[in-house]
């Protein structure tokens, strides 16, 4: 939720950017006159409007799953009908464009579609038309020039709200991306004096990063001579992910520590030797437990099944 | 089934990610046991990552699943544009590196796969083919 408002926030200090978008699409004060020509009609129909709108949404179940209960209902209808009418009053500036941004946002949010927002555009200028060019009070050219600042204001809009569920969108995916790797990387102390970091997936640079300043400062504070490193959840070893590797191991015994490897299976044990890669000065053990036993041998400790004495 | 070919582009590391897992999953589909499975994913994470390495930019990987009576068998091909390699035979000499890596990449693909071959142009790119059969289950 808090880093939502952060993007909110961020999002919108582009505003600056939005006069050069303006100009990018031709959008003059020429075309806030016209569309202050429609304005009034917009507000006359504004209600009309919203109710074909909302019924028509009211027939696809994608949709309706949003519109919830009649109080929702008559909230969103409230919004939805201000919404329209801010399209042509004339005023363009800073409200107006957080106005946009936030239904992108929001949208992102409630996982409604783009496809659905855009749609929904298309329903309302099949709408609007008639009024423009049915309409009794404008002459061709007239109508003409509402027709194209109309279709320009949209344009924006719709910039807006898609680039800000976008951007939302990223906000996530690159949260979810630094949460996978905290969590995919745990260093934990398994016994006094011996800590374990059991990598699942590939290990890849930005990874290895992290991996290492974690292994090396819990090596630290647990003050452990032994780290074991379990690859059982390694799909494959390539030479760069056995570089880090190697690249770890040699910082941890910088420390004064020993690193074992386990966990590795024999598919593992055949590529590498494939490779060519050579990993004789280490301790490898096929197993978790059994690379736990060589560093309870390694500190002198002994455990004894006490059912047996 | 047989016949089945396709291609991926290698642009940015994550294309590395998506090149292993692809050929994952076509070979475990097409019948290749664990052992060559792990052995052509290998390959192609070191070929994909040289991809990606030395050209830059733009570089892609394409696959075809071969088929002989009582084998199955895939040919991979990576296409790079990059510097290009002068010496092939040096290049895959094990401990040769011009990136500060390991050096044994090439080398060590070509005794994972049955077959590798490079083609090379200095500026203009390179090209390397490898080949893996497997028993048919």
């Amino acid at each position: 939720m808090k880093s939502m408002e952060h993007s909110h926030s961020k999002y919108l200090s582009n505003f600056d950017n939005w006069a050069e978008q303006k100009r990018f699409v031709d959008f003059t004060d020429k075309d806030v006159e016209f569309l202050k020509k429609l304005h009034p009609f917009a507000v006359e129909y504004a209600d009309t409007f919203v109710e074909k709108l909302y019924s028509h949404l009211m027939t696809f179940s994608e949709t309706k799953r949003f519109l919830g209960d009649e109080k929702t209902l008559m909230r969103l209808k409230l919004a939805q009908k201000s919404y329209f009418i801010d399209l042509t009053s004339g005023e363009y500036g800073k409200e107006y464009f957080n106005s946009r941004i936030k239904v992108g946002i929001v949208h992102q949010r409630i996982g409604l579609s783009p496809r659905i927002y855009m749609s929904t555009y298309c329903y309302y200028m099949q709408l609007i038309i008639p009024h423009i060019y049915g309409n009794p009070a404008f002459d061709a050219d007239t109508a003409k020039g509402i027709f194209s600042a109309l279709y320009k204001i949209i344009n924006l809009d719709q910039e807006l709200a898609i680039s800000a569920y976008i951007h939302a969108t990223d906000e996530v995916i690159s949260r979810q991306t630094e949460e996978i790797l905290e969590m995919s990387t745990p260093v934990i102390q398994i016994w006094e004096g011996v800590v374990a970091a059991p990598i699942i997936g590939m290990l890849d640079s930005s990874r290895t990063q992290q991996f290492m300043e974690r292994l090396l400062e819990t090596i630290v504070t647990t003050n452990s001579p032994v780290a074991l490193i379990d690859i059982t959840g390694v799909p494959q070893i390539d030479t760069a992910t056995a570089q880090h590797l190697i690249d770890t191991i040699n910082a941890v015994k910088l420390l004064g520590s020993q690193v074992i490897i386990t966990g590795v299976r024999p598919v593992i044990a055949q590529t590498l030797v494939h490779l060519g890669i050579d990993l004789s000065g280490i301790v490898t053990r096929p197993t978790m437990a059994s690379g736990l036993k060589v560093a309870l041998d390694k500190l002198s400790i002994k455990v004894i099944d006490s059912s047996k004495e | 089934m047989t016949n089945e070919s396709g291609e991926n582009p290698i642009q940015t590391e994550g294309d590395i990610v998506t090149c292993r897992k692809l050929i994952r999953n076509v070979t475990s589909a097409a019948g290749f046991g664990m052992t060559d499975v792990t052995r052509i994913v290998t390959a192609v994470s070191e070929l994909a990552r040289n991809v990606y390495v030395h050209s830059g930019s733009e570089g892609v990987m394409r696959w075809q699943i071969l088929d002989k009576p009582g084998q199955i068998g895939i040919q991979l091909e990576f296409e790079d544009f990059g510097v290009g390699i002068p010496d092939i035979n040096q290049a895959v000499e094990a401990g040769f590196t011009t990136a500060g890596s390991m050096g044994m990449g090439l080398s060590g693909v070509k005794r994972l796969m049955d077959s590798m071959t490079i083609k090379s142009d200095v500026d203009m790119g390179t090209t390397v083919s490898i080949t893996k059969w497997g028993r048919a289950k």
